[in-house]
């Protein structure tokens, strides 16, 4: 009995240390971003900072050409934009590839796990070229398109596992209670496979703000970038200015952290059914 | 059903197709608004096998990809391990750690950027104290030295996913082959071997076939470390791609580039699939 006691206390100390080795990058981050620059480089750098510079924050809050806040900005209205789109035409998709039997249904779910893996590099110049010809070039919409073609397939193949899971039986007592198939979708379906909407939701969010090619190329504006094409050219700007480059990347990773305290069941069921079962 | 396949078509179909042509045209700045585009066959091709650069990013990227697979599976594997031990922390533990693979590359990249830095960079200062290194070294400055920078970037990145469909097959395991393998008295290391691994088979498949796409794709990563640098030491297919259609506004040379990547990653989808069908998964 002791030594089963020992073990356990033995196991959860481990999984402290693996946890503070391997989070240590985020740690330091923002210990980093709160340094004054003259502490930063010095020979032993303190793991505390000794005093709190905040000037790395506040500068970039209000104006200037690297308005932190106003990338983030950006990024929100085109991560919440691909969210509602791709998730709002992926549900009635998912439902489809789900229940109907048609031709070239197989093909249609491999062509979803296919685009899953290409490499954005393949369809950005052909889409530079497309959003150029439309018109739609430099504007928000050009990355909310492009970010979308990673959501839906992801949100498709995702949702798709979670209307199979719904027994069919479900659908033909909601006709006999008078649903045609739509309202049978709408009442029935989707709020049983809410969680499997959620999911699809927070990736497609995920994807879109954690892009960084799209953004960089389709967006040629400094103050209409995404945050993360915002970090880029400020670091081609200001190189070692690491306090404020550390701020910058705090705040990015800000509403990722919320949403994987608040949704990590979410997430790591999207991760295992997306990967595994595709 | 409708509406999310026409979006697919006209923003993922089109662009496919119009990418493999691009590589058989000649689009650059100057014919970039042209009606008519110049067909020029596998004058590309040509032009880029006997490029040095692209014969460099081609083993470059085959390295980092199999480097960072051998150690993020090794190590999310041991996590995987032993996270599936019963003990107060091991749940929250395990789940904190996925937040490495959530957050943005871009922000990944540049957290390693500063920590492999010359100048208050962490990593020398932790090497210096245990007497690994006697200076500083330039670990993004010397191309035999970059090339481990990206990768350890990209091992921390790789971690968690490769534990957590690590976890997810683990849990498929019905407990009581292992109680009736502890009756026939076998050792920890054999149930390792002839139970554990065995019953993994088709998981590991799949995270090491998925690891290998997502890896040799690599472009944020990189793009923001090193930027392909130094000297080519790091490009890699997709980071030579965007730079020949978007800082040299060869479009054409990009987009061969891009449909090389494309068939070495679609041979390997191939085999993915034939596995995934294996499962009776669709």
């Amino acid at each position: 009995m002791e030594n089963r006691k020992i073990r356990k206390i033995i196991l959860n100390a481990v999984s402290v240390i693996i946890a503070v080795v391997l989070l240590f990058p985020l740690y330091w981050m923002l210990v980093t971003s709160l340094k004054f620059e003259a502490d930063i480089f010095k020979s032993h750098p303190s793991l505390f900072p000794e005093r709190i510079f905040v000037d790395s924050y506040v500068s970039q809050l209000g104006s200037g050409q690297y308005n932190m806040f106003r990338s983030f900005f950006n990024s929100a209205v085109i991560s919440v934009s691909v969210l509602v789109i791709s998730t709002i035409l992926s549900i009635p998709a998912a439902y489809g590839l789900a229940r109907f039997r048609f031709y070239g249904k197989k093909l249609f779910i491999l062509l979803f796990l296919v685009t899953q893996m290409l490499p954005a590099v393949f369809v950005l110049t052909p889409l530079f070229i497309i959003f150029n010809k439309t018109g739609i070039l430099y504007t928000y919409l050009s990355p909310i398109i492009a970010d979308c073609t990673i959501g839906i397939p992801f949100s498709v193949l995702i949702l798709r596992t979670y209307f199979l899971s719904i027994p069919k039986e479900l659908d033909d007592s909601a006709k006999i209670d008078g649903c045609n198939h739509f309202t049978a979708f709408l009442r029935i379906m989707v709020p049983i496979a809410y969680p499997g909407v959620i999911v699809a939701a927070v990736f497609s969010f995920l994807f879109a703000w954690g892009d960084l090619v799209y953004g960089m190329t389709f967006i040629n504006k400094q103050e209409m970038r995404p945050i993360t094409a915002g970090i880029f050219n400020f670091m081609g700007q200001y190189g070692i200015a690491w306090n404020y480059l550390m701020a910058f990347g705090v705040v990015t990773i800000l509403p990722v952290v919320l949403i994987f305290i608040f949704m990590q069941k979410y997430i790591i069921s999207g991760l295992t059914n997306g990967a595994v079962k595709g | 059903m409708l509406p999310a396949l026409l979006f697919m078509l006209a923003f993922i179909g089109y662009p496919i197709i119009n990418n493999i042509i691009l590589g058989f045209q000649n689009v650059d700045v100057m014919t970039f608004n042209n009606e008519v585009k110049e067909f020029v066959g596998i004058q590309n091709y040509i032009e880029l096998f006997r490029d040095d650069i692209l014969r460099a990013a081609i083993p470059n990227t085959l390295i980092f990809t199999v480097g960072s697979i051998i150690f993020q599976f090794v190590v999310g594997f041991a996590l995987a391990l032993f996270f599936n031990q019963n003990f107060t922390f091991s749940k929250p533990v395990r789940g904190l750690l996925m937040v490495a693979w959530m957050i943005p590359v871009t922000v990944t990249a540049l957290m390693f950027k500063f920590m492999f830095g010359a100048n208050g960079g962490i990593i020398n200062e932790f090497l210096m104290n245990l007497h690994i290194i006697s200076k500083p070294v330039e670990w993004l400055v010397y191309s035999g030295t970059a090339m481990w920078a990206i990768i350890i970037a990209n091992i921390w990145i790789g971690i968690p996913f490769n534990m957590i469909l690590i976890t997810t097959g683990l849990s498929t395991i019905p407990g009581d082959i292992y109680e009736s393998a502890n009756i026939d008295g076998a050792s920890r290391f054999e149930k390792f071997f002839f139970i554990t691994l065995p019953m993994l088979k088709e998981s590991i498949q799949a995270v090491l076939v998925l690891g290998f796409i997502y890896t040799f794709k690599v472009f944020d990563l990189v793009y923001v470390m090193t930027q392909g640098g130094p000297v080519n030491a790091t490009e890699m297919l997709s980071t030579y791609s965007y730079k020949l259609s978007f800082t040299e506004f060869n479009f054409s040379k990009g987009a061969s580039v891009a449909n090389i990547l494309f068939i070495i990653l679609f041979v390997v989808s191939l085999f993915y699939l034939r596995l995934v069908r294996e499962e009776e998964v669709m």
